[in-house]
């Protein structure tokens, strides 16, 4: 058996194969050899007298032994290895595979404490860290680090030897891997072990390493970063208080003398380290630390520096005052630095429109996060102060400043009491409660002035935020003054948006206030009637309140309020009572528009609601969808006698938006219920069950709208039918016989009785919402119906062209409803498409619609509950993006023209991330694209390179568009002069593009491109309009910057 | 650049902020509010009618440069630059004059800031505008010396042959940005 080992050693020792330290780690694991056969096969070699075999022959026994499992290495083992390896450290061939060989014993179970301490004196005794390269120094402290670990009591045992022994070890280690070990080892021996007497020799081998100023190579294998070090060093800044005398100096320095980055790193880390320094400490240098933070605060190199130095000086006060917060009584003066500071503040804030109180209100802002006292004192200065500044009759023009700041020092104070919230903040607990009626008193004040407005409401939303500071009568004072200001009569401003803003905040936990104060206000507003065409103040009176409704009444309590006004107003102003009918013929227009923006107005705040998950939306389907329905009935009915206000278009459009909205948010069985009714109306005329309000429906005119001959008011309503069905589950089925026969029926009607786009896009939103829905039992319609209306409405050269395109609308929306579900079919649709490619008349409108098949609508989402699958476009673009590419090369000038409309069409509707790997083939295609004699084509192009362009950046390989470069830019520089390119949308986006260029593309690629381009946009600076020329000034000063 | 500080505390004054025109709720002349379903392409195109070049205009061009004194304050927050001290010369509409105001009387740094609204301007006006840059008067204790070097285009060009100043310029004037509306 041994022989077998003797083989494998001499096989190795001539070979240095790994194989053989497999082999014999195996013999041994196997139990066929013991580790003892091992060491006495190799010995001959371990006592050569050759230094060469001696290295040779413990290198393999550390290898050997680093491949055994432990449990072959019996407690008698690992005493005779370690008794050798020791030995083996004194002889200076031998030492490093030695050292490996420990590594490994150090880690056995079977390693006991008085081998800890053999092995630890022996490395004290032989080991010299300074002829060891980088890899044996890391052996070394692995070593250490795992007999820190697991013999840690023994150790603590050798005393003083053992960190003197460490000390001299570890002393002058420059590696970033070994110094992350050290760190660790370092930390465990400050934190546990009884130092005091090295303290100035842990402080000199630990701190000599800070700032951590290390960058890691490019290619760095190890992936040590620059945040490892700092983090492990730091850990060992603040391990011990004994640090605090030593440390601070030395932060001090670095912070007078350092780097901006040295800086920020100091501040961070005397963030960590001031706590555990402890009070006393902080107290003796508590002056030296503020006048080196003052001088970052009130002097600062940049944001990020002033942020730390006020997080610093923070935490300073903690550290000095929370010790004595305990004992301090409510009324105790505080003395030493938060006094000091906090005068030199004060004495600052006397001109408080000066730049430097902006410093000065941070650090008392800064102080009202640090102990109740000091927040106490801090307030009690600053607050009396500013309200006197306030009131002083000459300090009159400097209102608005002085409000800014206190505005500040409100929101610090409101956020104090916020992170403490488990205090429940009794009232008059409130730090700001003792000021509260003199702030609200010069607050008050402040918003009369539009100057400083702005800040009195900042500030009042912070009281208004404080918890436990007002009361509910001090809020209705609150609420009744800003009202005030908007009443007046003038432009609105960001006054306003912060006013309403301050109501909604307001709204949102005491809304009585708003309801039973604000909302008469605004709806007393609105006027009855319409203002007429040429009172232009008036309408946009009404749009600012209706605005201001918009943005209030999203709570459910003040939402019902403003759907009942409302709606009462809608029904006065499309059906006016008789009596003021005054004329027959009077331009109905004004009220139209007035009643399209109250509808607008309840849609836009539906739409905020249900992105607030507000429950509260359904029950308008009883409320408020049954008026709709009887309102825009009646009107279609009435229109035939006399015009009706609500038969206009647009208003169909946002009382559609409504219904859908509202529909959304309905269960399936409430669904099923609501479509059975629409039906009802829609297909039979039984209108009753849908609709419900106050014009009475006249029951001997017939609702139809879909039978033939029905008229345009009518038919107009399968507006509203379509708003009812775009949003229904896939669950509900519809109240028909067979849906397939139902499509069909609706397909042929955007044929043969749709007027206008209108009525057809409806239906055709109808198709394609079920179709999504039930695909699965519609085979029959997507194969053999839509067959037939491909052959008879868009193959058929003899309809007329116009025809044909609505035709190829309607395609695109059935092929989008199987696609976003990815169902086989929707490819066919493509297919047929792609056919129409030879065909002058409608291939470019094929082309936009194989683009368009794929892009986002607001019919088939997933609000609406769409059937959608996962990565449909991506699946969509493998399928198509290859084939246009393909047809753009080899076909002949005409079809290639639509394959590249087609390309511009797809890219503008597809996430970017579907087409960016082909984005190297697809770059001469677009840049092609740009030639193309149509401006929109245009445009989307540009956007799609500028969308590639801006997210990506110079360091990544960008040989994409730096290989185009040339080209790019002597394109976007023809499409950005108004002498060449009439459109204003196009030379925006090329001016936006090559402000981007120096952004993305090296110096060394565009520098030729710099001259000519400075000198073209100089004739851009000169476009007449101003949004091409707000353009041109960026790029080209991004150029002008553009230096190698 | 010296080290000397010309003005340590200025005082600051309110940015004015644009004001929300009653075209924010419709187009012009139009009944009907904006349902903002109108695309990017109807949002420009609406009309040929060419827009000149006003003195709000041009404020925007040189209000958010950085004053090199308070780097992280603009000029108009110093009210050293304002709408009203940018004027167009009544009988030749290309040319204007632009006048800044420096916060001390002593200011060192003020041939600096004309400066910086010089290249600013050549950089962002067309070649055919004439700018007459001038402190206000009574506002600087070398008055005519500063104005006598900010148009004299030998000086200015001798003055961008200095890099240590163009790069503290280039500083400047990396704040400087035309606000979008949208």
């Amino acid at each position: 058996m041994s022989e077998r080992i003797d083989r494998l050693v001499r096989t190795w020792i001539a070979s240095e194969q790994d194989q053989e330290v497999q082999d014999a780690a195996s013999e041994i694991s196997q139990g066929r050899a013991a580790l003892l056969d091992l060491v006495k096969a190799l010995g001959e070699y371990l006592t050569s007298e050759e230094d060469d075999l001696r290295t040779k022959g413990v290198e393999f026994l550390s290898r050997v032994l680093a491949r055994c499992s432990p449990e072959k290495l019996n407690r008698q083992a690992v005493r005779v290895l370690v008794s050798f390896y020791c030995g083996k450290l004194e002889d200076t061939e031998t030492i490093v595979p030695a050292l490996k060989g420990l590594v490994t014993l150090t880690k056995l179970p079977a390693f006991t404490s008085p081998d800890a301490i053999e092995v630890v004196q022996a490395l004290f005794a032989h080991v010299k860290m300074k002829v060891l390269v980088q890899s044996q120094r890391f052996t070394v402290f692995s070593i250490i680090d795992n007999l820190v670990a697991r013999h840690r009591e023994v150790l603590k045992g050798l005393g003083d030897d053992f960190i003197r022994g460490y000390i001299s070890l570890a002393e002058g280690e420059k590696d970033p891997r070994n110094l992350l070990l050290a760190f660790a080892i370092d930390r465990v021996l400050l934190i546990e072990f009884d130092v005091q007497k090295h303290i100035e020799d842990m402080f000199n081998i630990i701190f000599c390493y800070f700032p951590i100023t290390f960058r890691p190579p490019p290619n760095d294998p190890y992936g040590i970063t620059t945040e490892d070090l700092k983090a492990a060093l730091r850990a060992c800044l603040h391990a011990t208080p004994a640090f605090g005398p030593m440390a601070i100096p030395l932060f001090l320095d670095k912070l007078t003398a350092g780097s901006p980055t040295t800086k920020k790193d100091t501040l961070e880390t005397l963030d960590v380290c001031l706590p555990v320094y402890g009070p006393a400490i902080a107290r003796e240098n508590a002056r030296k630390l503020w006048n080196c933070l003052k001088l970052e605060i009130f002097q600062p190199t940049d944001n990020a520096t002033q942020d730390k130095a006020l997080k610093t000086t923070q935490i300073l006060i903690q550290t000095i005052y929370s010790a004595s917060e305990a004992e301090r009584s409510d009324n105790a003066e505080i003395e030493g630095l938060a006094k000091d500071a906090c005068e030199e503040c004060m004495q600052i804030l006397r001109e408080p429109e000066k730049s430097q109180a902006q410093h000065a209100i941070k650090v008392l802002c800064a102080f009202m996060s640090t102990t109740p006292s000091v927040a106490r004192f801090t307030l009690a200065r600053a607050v009396p102060h500013l309200v006197k500044l306030f009131l002083d009759p000459d300090e009159l023009p400097n209102r608005a400043p002085t409000l800014r700041l206190l505005a500040d020092l409100i929101e610090s104070a409101r956020k104090s009491t916020e992170d403490d919230s488990e205090v429940l903040q009794e009232d008059g607990n409130v730090p700001l409660s003792p000021y509260k009626d003199e702030v609200l008193g010069v607050l008050t004040v402040g918003l009369k002035t539009p100057a400083s407005a702005l800040p009195a409401i900042d500030g009042l939303k912070s009281m208004v935020l404080t918890a436990g500071l007002l009361t509910n009568e001090e809020l209705g004072f609150v609420v009744h003054n800003v009202n005030e200001i908007l009443q007046k009569d003038e432009d609105e401003s960001e006054i306003t948006d912060a006013v309403l803003d301050l109501l909604s905040t307001v709204a949102s936990f005491a809304p009585g206030h708003v309801s039973s104060n604000t909302l008469p206000l605004l709806f007393t507003s609105l006027p009855d009637c319409a203002p007429a065409r040429e009172e232009e103040a008036k309408r946009i009176r009404y749009w600012r309140t209706l605005a201001y409704l918009k943005k209030l009444c999203t709570q459910p309590d003040l939402f019902e309020t403003l759907v009942v006004r409302l709606s009462t107003k809608l029904d006065l102003l499309c059906v006016p009572s008789p009596s003021d009918d005054n004329t027959s013929n009077a331009d109905l227009e004004p009220s139209a528009a007035y009643a399209h923006s109250i509808l607008k107005t309840i849609a836009d705040v539906l739409s905020a609601k249900i992105d607030l998950g507000n429950k509260d939306v359904m029950k308008y389907i009883d409320r408020l969808v049954p008026r709709l329905y009887n309102l825009f009935i009646y009107s279609a009915l009435l229109a035939e006698e006399r015009p009706m206000v609500a038969t206009d278009a647009r208003l169909l459009g946002v009382a559609a938006q409504i219904i859908t909205l509202i529909t959304q948010t309905l269960t399936a069985g409430r669904q099923e219920t609501f479509v059975k009714a629409v039906f009802a109306a829609y297909l039979d005329g039984r209108v009753p069950q849908l609709a419900d309000g106050i014009q009475k429906i006249p029951a001997e005119k017939a609702f139809a709208p879909l039978q033939v001959g029905s008229p345009t008011a009518q038919k107009n309503l399968v507006v509203l039918f379509a708003s009812a069905i775009i949003a229904l589950h896939k669950e509900v089925s519809l109240p028909v016989p067979d849906e397939a026969v139902f499509l069909n029926n609706l397909l042929n009607w955007t044929v043969d009785h749709a007027e206008n786009a209108l009525q057809r896009d409806a239906v055709v939103h109808i198709i394609s919402a079920i179709l999504n829905r039930h695909a699965e039992k519609l085979e029959n319609f997507s194969s053999e119906d839509v067959t037939q209306f491909w052959a008879s409405q868009v193959a058929d050269t003899a309809v007329p062209t116009d025809s044909r395109r609505n035709a190829i609308a309607t395609l695109t929306w059935i092929g989008k409803a199987l696609l976003v579900r990815s169902h086989p079919s929707a490819i066919v649709v493509v297919d047929r498409l792609f056919e129409l490619f030879d065909d002058d008349s409608v291939s470019w409108d094929a082309a936009r619609a194989i683009g368009r098949i794929p892009g986002p609508d607001k019919v088939l989402t997933k609000r609406n509950h769409a059937v959608i699958k996962i990565l449909y476009a991506q699946k969509y673009c493998n399928a198509v993006l290859p084939r246009i590419i393909e047809g753009a090369k080899m076909s002949v000038s005409t079809r290639q023209s639509a394959f590249l409309v087609a390309l511009a069409a797809l890219i503008k509707s597809v996430p970017k991330s579907t087409y960016v790997q082909q984005m190297s083939s697809l770059m001469p295609l677009l840049l092609r694209g740009l030639d193309l004699p149509d401006n929109e084509i245009r445009a989307s192009v540009i956007d799609t390179l500028q969308a590639t362009a801006a997210s990506s950046s110079k360091d990544k390989d960008n040989s994409l568009l730096a290989e185009h470069a040339s080209s790019l830019v002597s394109t976007m520089l023809k499409n950005s002069l108004v002498s060449n390119m009439p459109s204003v949308r196009v030379r925006v986006s090329a001016l936006r593009f090559l402000a981007t260029l120096p952004d993305v593309v090296r110096y060394d690629v565009l520098h030729p491109q710099k001259a000519t381009v400075i000198r073209e946009l100089g004739k851009a600076l000169d476009d007449p309009k101003k949004a091409v020329r707000k353009e041109a000034v960026e790029a080209r000063t991004n150029w002008f910057k553009f230096t190698g | 650049m010296s080290s000397e500080i010309f003005n340590p505390n200025p005082t600051i004054f309110a940015s004015s902020k644009s004001k929300k025109p009653a075209h924010a709720y419709a187009k012009p002349h139009s009944l009907w509010l904006d349902d903002g379903e109108h695309t990017e392409d109807e949002e420009y195109d609406q009309s040929d009618e060419p827009e000149s070049i006003d003195q709000d205009e041009i404020f925007e061009l040189i209000r958010s440069i950085s004053d090199p004194e308070h780097r992280s304050m603009t000029l108009e927050q110093l009210a050293v630059v304002s709408a009203p001290q940018i004027t167009f010369d009544p009988k030749h509409p290309d040319r204007l004059t632009v006048e800044f105001t420096p916060t001390v009387p002593h200011c060192g740094m003020s041939t600096f800031i004309g400066l910086s609204i010089r290249v600013r301007l050549l950089r962002s006006l067309p070649q055919r505008f004439k700018v007459d840059i001038r402190v206000k008067p009574g506002s600087h204790q070398s008055e005519h010396a500063l104005n006598k070097q900010l148009n004299d285009k030998e000086r200015v060009a001798a003055a961008l042959e200095n890099p240590a100043l163009l790069e503290v310029l280039e500083q400047c004037l990396s704040t400087a940005h035309v606000d979008h509306e949208h």
